[in-house]
């Protein structure tokens, strides 16, 4: 499973002994990661593991204390724009303006990029997550499961080449969590990269390649998928 | 997309919003009109001296309802972390600054078709048409001169549980050169200028909006280089 360290170019994600403290405490400290594209990978651990600072360190939301990064060979503090051009990052929190209609939110995100997106599309993305009758609704009225799969959307919007998934299971029912899990074997499919931090072993360890245990900002073990039901049960 | 697409986008939302939610315009609109109610009363019947006073009223009136509705602009972008998403997004910066700093000035310079008539009433001024228009643009400096820093500190004590005492204790030293040359230029419309004084005052105003809009575009960046 060991990568060459010369291979960082062709490589989505590589962190070298990355860390981040708020204050005296260490959120997460010398982290080594190296990850291929089109690989999924879990991240698990005990809430205040490190997972979401990794994975906000790795979206350029936090600034490291320590190590360094490359984002498919590009180093993020001197190509942030091309870095978030590259990956999305679906958090705990739902990223919408309460005022705006779901079709409204779509189509901020869409022309913030750049782009432009025909009502259309837009009706037929939130097809997909059972949400084209609700469109001219403003968001603020939707229930958790809701938001959740119209901040999902985001990762469909944006085409990225890197996916980073905190938590995409919390908040949905059984139907969406399914639509979650059939996205990320497509992206996978497809050759993205996708990175999720999850506390739904049983279903995470299903799509992913490799799994990283977090404990108190570390990575304590690394294996495949299955083997991290074996080393710590079906929840942490 | 270029940078100026890129903030007119923002500035497209946060009208959308604003008209969506009108209570954040009515509550500033309203608060600006008791404070130059209160003014008013503070003062006295005098009228000389309320005319003499009622340039200098009419910009705190601006000021202090600005602190209000620039602490309210971040506070839709906090609820839900919306910020956060925008930050994600292959977005300038200096974009998101430019389109909160824009819809900022747009909507402080709504405040003046309501602030202005209240306040001309109460102080007993009387104003032509070529004089309201002048004024209307002394409004607009001085709005763009309150609104560059002021985006910039709201966003910056956007996440902190003392923002309402924070963002004037830094604001207001800030911008004394805008409300220097706001009260002064003002006052001078309201009052007569017989030695055309206006427009060296609105010179001064427009100096320091410029100075403003391009230093606080500088720092932006580095202000939410940890997100905000």
């Amino acid at each position: 499973m060991s990568i060459r360290a010369t291979d960082s170019a062709t490589l989505a994600i590589q962190t070298r002994g990355l860390g981040k403290r708020f204050g005296r405490q260490w959120a997460l400290a010398h982290c080594d990661l190296q990850v291929r594209p089109g690989e999924v990978l879990l991240l698990a651990g005990a809430n205040g593991s490190g997972k979401t600072t990794l994975l906000r360190l790795i979206a350029g939301l936090y600034k490291p204390t320590q190590g360094s990064m490359t984002i498919y060979g590009m180093d993020p503090d001197q190509e942030k724009l091309a870095c978030r051009r590259t990956l999305t990052l679906v958090g705990h929190d739902n990223y919408l303006y309460s005022q705006l209609t779901a079709l409204e939110m779509l189509q901020v995100w869409t022309r913030l990029r750049g782009a432009e997106l025909e009502k259309a599309q837009a009706i037929e993305l939130l097809r997909e997550v059972d949400l084209h009758d609700r469109r001219d609704y403003p968001v603020g009225g939707f229930s958790a499961g809701m938001r959740k799969r119209l901040t999902l959307l985001r990762t469909r919007l944006e085409e990225p080449r890197l996916v980073l998934l905190d938590e995409p299971f919390s908040a949905l029912d059984a139907a969406g969590q399914n639509l979650i899990e059939d996205w990320i074997e497509g992206y996978r499919s497809a050759g993205k990269t996708v990175v999720l931090a999850s506390h739904n072993l049983p279903r995470s360890s299903r799509l992913c390649d490799r799994a990283f245990l977090l404990q108190e900002g570390q990575i304590l073990w690394q294996g495949t998928g299955e083997a991290i039901l074996d080393q710590v049960g079906t929840t942490v | 997309m270029n940078l100026i697409g890129q903030a007119l986008t923002v500035v497209r939302k946060d009208l959308l919003l604003e008209w969506r939610g009108k209570g954040r315009l009515i509550s500033v609109l309203m608060f600006g009109v008791v404070t130059l109610l209160l003014f008013s009363f503070a003062v006295g019947p005098d009228s000389t001296l309320l005319r003499a006073a009622a340039g200098g009223f009419l910009v705190l009136a601006l000021l202090l309802s600005s602190t209000l509705g620039l602490s309210e602009s971040f506070r839709v972008e906090q609820e839900q972390r919306a910020i956060e998403g925008l930050l994600l997004l292959p977005v300038d910066p200096i974009a998101l600054y430019y389109g909160k700093t824009l819809s900022n000035t747009l909507f402080l310079m709504l405040l003046a078709p309501v602030l202005t008539p209240v306040a001309l009433i109460l102080y007993s001024v009387q104003l032509d048409l070529k004089g309201l228009a002048v004024l209307l643009g002394l409004w607009t400096l001085a709005a763009a001169g309150l609104s560059a820093p002021g985006t910039l500190y709201a966003a910056m004590t956007s996440r902190l549980q003392s923002q309402d005492v924070l963002l004037p204790l830094l604001l207001f030293p800030l911008v004394i050169p805008v409300l220097m040359g706001a009260v002064k230029s003002i006052t001078l419309i309201l009052t007569g200028d017989p030695m055309s004084q206006v427009g060296s005052w609105a010179a001064l105003l427009a100096s320091f909006a410029i100075i403003y809009w391009s230093l606080c575009g500088l720092l932006f960046p580095h202000a939410i280089e940890e997100g905000i």
